[in-house]
């Protein structure tokens, strides 16, 4: 009966040993959560240390100047971000607008639209034949069906390991050239295709001394005017009168408001584009409506992955109950899978769009370093300065006084993630509880 | 249903949150003497080029707006080379420079039927900074400069250059590759000789980083734009370059760059002019307004103002339009020296 021998472990009766490598064990465990603690203790470390040093150096800063004021190379101390806090939420806005609906959507094709074995039934019921030959294609066609879904999957993987600079030079061509499909942007020469809320005026010198005097343009292909004879010009709100020619020579009219509307003969004018705030054109050109989509692009494959994650955190036990009651998938995705994962999807969206906020690189390669804009964006195809590459360049200056406000800037840019953030938050609490 | 809803109806409140935002924005900084007639004057003008010459067309923008608040003047910094790519493109009407025009870009502008006015409007001077407490260094000549930077056999210590300096390591730091700074440090030192400058150097684009890497060595030396060296006085000592021509020593002072005895290393900085948007009322002021404010604007901002003779004789090529390069010869070749003798009337190719 006791031919086989107890295990060693077993056979030993040694209580002391035991019990030390019981402690040894606890000391262990306890050393690791130490451990643990400390990792995770650093890292706020880390943050709280740059925070302090960056409240430090612009504690100084932080003024109404800088909230409502715009840069200024002349009068550093007076400078401000007004332009770019505003034209960040514009770009953000246009981003959100983006890549929110088309993640979201892609997410939900992916998860809930997974092609399963019912399309191939479909198919067959469809087109009942059976022969072989369309039994081998249509097995085809399924196959390649979810050949293409695992494709687009393996993509969106590795999109989001792209850097963004890439993006930014994708963008350059998609949205701010169009592969010049639209023809180029060209000063004095084509503006692309202007679709709406453009008015072209011949803009020439008058008389009295910066004044103007605006011709509407009648055919776009001429590019400048030569004024020859009296001519009808317009004023800003629309209302037309006589523009006189004043022949070099002759006695030149005193009366300041004759001069207003007198031009030399021979002056030349130039076309003005007078745009209002649903101006639209085709390519974008380098507008804040081009670096919001851009941004878009970056983003997407995180908002992808967070909201994939999201719809998979469903339980499938609440979706086939859905469908077991007879709901369709659409009123499943609707009505069951969309509502638990909203808090899931809106955490992908918080942390996307805090990305979306901090990034320069494409910024920079879309719009350029432009940083002396003294208002937001006045219509859609207008160009922005956003936060970010107002910091980079601040940041870069020698001057005291700009690395200062690069500092207050940081703040700033901080506490604005803060309340888009708040307010995703609250959007997430009150949707999650529909 | 009622979560799509919801989700529409919060996107809205969002919308119109920005929307109101923007309203209050608009019309914010008009802060022009109310007194002075509001000039008419308004579209587009677009500015882009080289990141050093930004500060000044900013600080231009900043004093053209008040004057002309209608006008609406973009102006970007993305680099001389980057700047004359988007002129020859036609995307902009000025462009910047740090250094002439090249046989190149000239090359692309023609292809592109583009005429230009070429407008000096600066001095900037590169300086070459040691640590404070160098104690051994007096002044350079650019045959010891060629010893220090240029080529793969480039001397490691100080006592190679002079036997009677200390037997320590050379440290450098120099601006990055595609800085217009470095392009014109490669050209003034090696490129006649169709040499490189050494690899081995600290480079970055952040000028900051080269201060604190001079200020922190006392074995170490590098080279800048003359306007960090100015904020960066108490940090850093500027060294006395010889200048070829006269055998004497000059420290890159206000004085001596404006004069042109700091040579070779002080460079004009320029705009270009699409003379096809002259024709624009707006990019005509503006030109105009550019050059009778240079050199005011430029010392505020930290350059080094031209002798007022060139910046006349810019104005008279301004108002005659006048095109083409004063750099590149009728053959291709780019020009060299200082300022004042190569741009006159005789130089001008067009």
């Amino acid at each position: 009966m006791s031919s086989i021998p107890l295990p060693a472990a077993l056979q030993r009766d040694d209580h002391v040993a035991m019990e030390q490598k019981a402690n040894r064990r606890k000391r262990m465990s306890r050393w690791f959560s130490i451990l643990c603690v400390i990792i995770a203790f650093l890292s706020v470390v880390v943050l709280v240390v740059l925070l302090v040093s960056i409240s430090i150096q612009g504690s100084s800063r932080l003024s109404t100047d800088l909230l409502s004021n715009a840069h200024s190379e002349l009068h550093p101390e007076q400078a401000g971000m007004w332009p770019a806090i505003v034209g960040t939420l514009f770009v953000c806005g246009v981003c959100a607008l983006g890549s929110l609906p088309l993640g979201i959507g892609t997410a939900v094709f992916l998860e809930e639209f997974r092609p399963r074995k019912l399309e191939l039934r479909w198919l067959r019921h469809r087109f009942p034949d059976q022969s072989k030959t369309w039994d081998k294609l249509a097995s085809g066609l399924y196959k390649s069906i979810r050949g293409f879904h695992s494709f687009i999957q393996l993509n969106i993987s590795n999109l989001a390991g792209v850097p963004s600079i890439v993006y930014g030079l994708l963008g350059l061509s998609l949205f701010v050239y169009m592969f010049n499909v639209f023809g180029q942007i060209k000063v004095n020469e084509a503006s692309g295709w202007e679709i709406a809320g453009a008015q072209h005026y011949y803009q020439v010198l008058s008389l009295e001394s910066g004044q103007v005097v605006l011709i509407p343009q009648t055919d776009r292909t001429q590019s400048t005017l030569t004024v020859e004879s009296p001519t009808t010009g317009v004023t800003p709100d629309g209302k037309t009168y006589e523009v006189g020619v004043w022949e070099p020579g002759s006695p030149k009219p005193t009366d300041p408001s004759v001069r207003r509307r007198t031009v030399r003969k021979g002056a030349k004018g130039g076309v003005f584009t007078d745009r209002a705030w649903y101006y639209f054109r085709l390519p974008f050109d380098r507008s804040f409506l081009a670096a919001g989509l851009t941004l878009a692009l970056v983003i997407l494959p995180v908002v992808i992955i967070a909201s994939q994650e999201a719809l998979r955190a469903v339980p499938p036990s609440m979706r086939e109950a859905s469908l077991g009651l007879g709901a369709t998938t659409w009123q499943t995705t609707r009505d069951v899978c969309l509502p638990a994962a909203i808090p899931g999807i809106m955490t992908g969206a918080i942390l996307s769009m805090g990305r979306a906020i901090g990034e320069a690189a494409p910024l920079l390669v879309i719009m350029g370093a432009a940083i002396a804009k003294s208002t937001g964006p006045q219509h859609l195809m207008d160009d922005a300065v956003t936060m970010p590459v107002l910091i980079y360049n601040w940041a870069g200056r020698q001057q005291a006084v700009y690395q200062e406000l690069a500092a207050a800037a940081i703040i700033v840019l901080l506490i604005v993630l803060l309340l888009m953030n708040s307010v995703a938050i609250y959007l997430r609490e009150r949707l999650s509880h529909v | 249903m009622t979560l799509v809803s919801k989700l529409f109806c919060n996107g809205m409140t969002l919308a119109c949150i920005t929307l109101m935002l923007t309203g209050c924005e608009s019309k914010q900084s008009d802060s022009t003497d109310p007194v002075a007639p509001v000039s008419s004057l308004t579209g587009d003008v677009k500015i882009d080029g080289s990141s050093t010459v930004l500060p000044i067309s900013n600080a231009i923008k900043e004093k053209f707006s008040e004057a002309y608040p209608e006008v609406n003047v973009s102006v970007a910094g993305s680099g001389t080379g980057n700047g004359f790519n988007r002129f020859s493109g036609k995307e902009t009407d000025i462009s910047g420079a740090s250094r002439p025009i090249k046989p190149g870009e000239l090359e692309a502008c023609k292809e592109a039927g583009i005429e230009f006015i070429e407008l000096p409007v600066a001095y900037d001077g590169l300086t070459l900074v040691i640590h404070p407490e160098n104690d051994w260094v007096k002044q350079l000549s650019i045959e010891q400069l060629k010893k220090i930077f240029v080529g793969s056999d480039a001397v490691k210590k100080w006592s190679d250059i002079d036997p009677t300096w200390p037997e320590e390591d050379l440290k450098i730091f120099a601006p990055g590759v595609g800085s217009g700074t470095y392009d014109y440090f490669h050209e003034v030192m090696a490129k006649k000789d169709k040499a490189e400058l050494r690899k081995d150097m600290t480079l970055n684009e952040d000028d900051n980083v080269l201060v604190q890497g001079v200020a922190g060595n006392k074995y170490s030396i590098g080279f800048f734009g003359v306007a960090y060296f100015e904020e960066n006085k108490d940090k850093l000592q500027a060294v006395p370059i010889i200048n070829p021509s006269d055998d004497t020593a000059y420290l890159p002072t206000q004085e001596n760059i404006a004069s042109g005895k700091y040579a070779p290393f002080s460079r004009p900085l320029l705009i270009y002019v699409n003379a096809a948007s002259l024709n624009n009322a707006q990019v005509q002021t503006l030109a105009e307004y550019y050059l009778q404010n240079a050199s005011e604007t430029s010392e505020q901002v930290g350059y080094v103002r031209l002798p007022e003779e060139v910046i006349q004789r810019g104005i008279a090529n301004l108002d005659a339009q006048k095109t083409g390069s004063h750099y590149v010869d009728a053959e291709g070749q780019s020009r060299s020296g200082s300022v004042a003798d190569i741009f006159v009337e005789a130089n001008r190719v067009e």
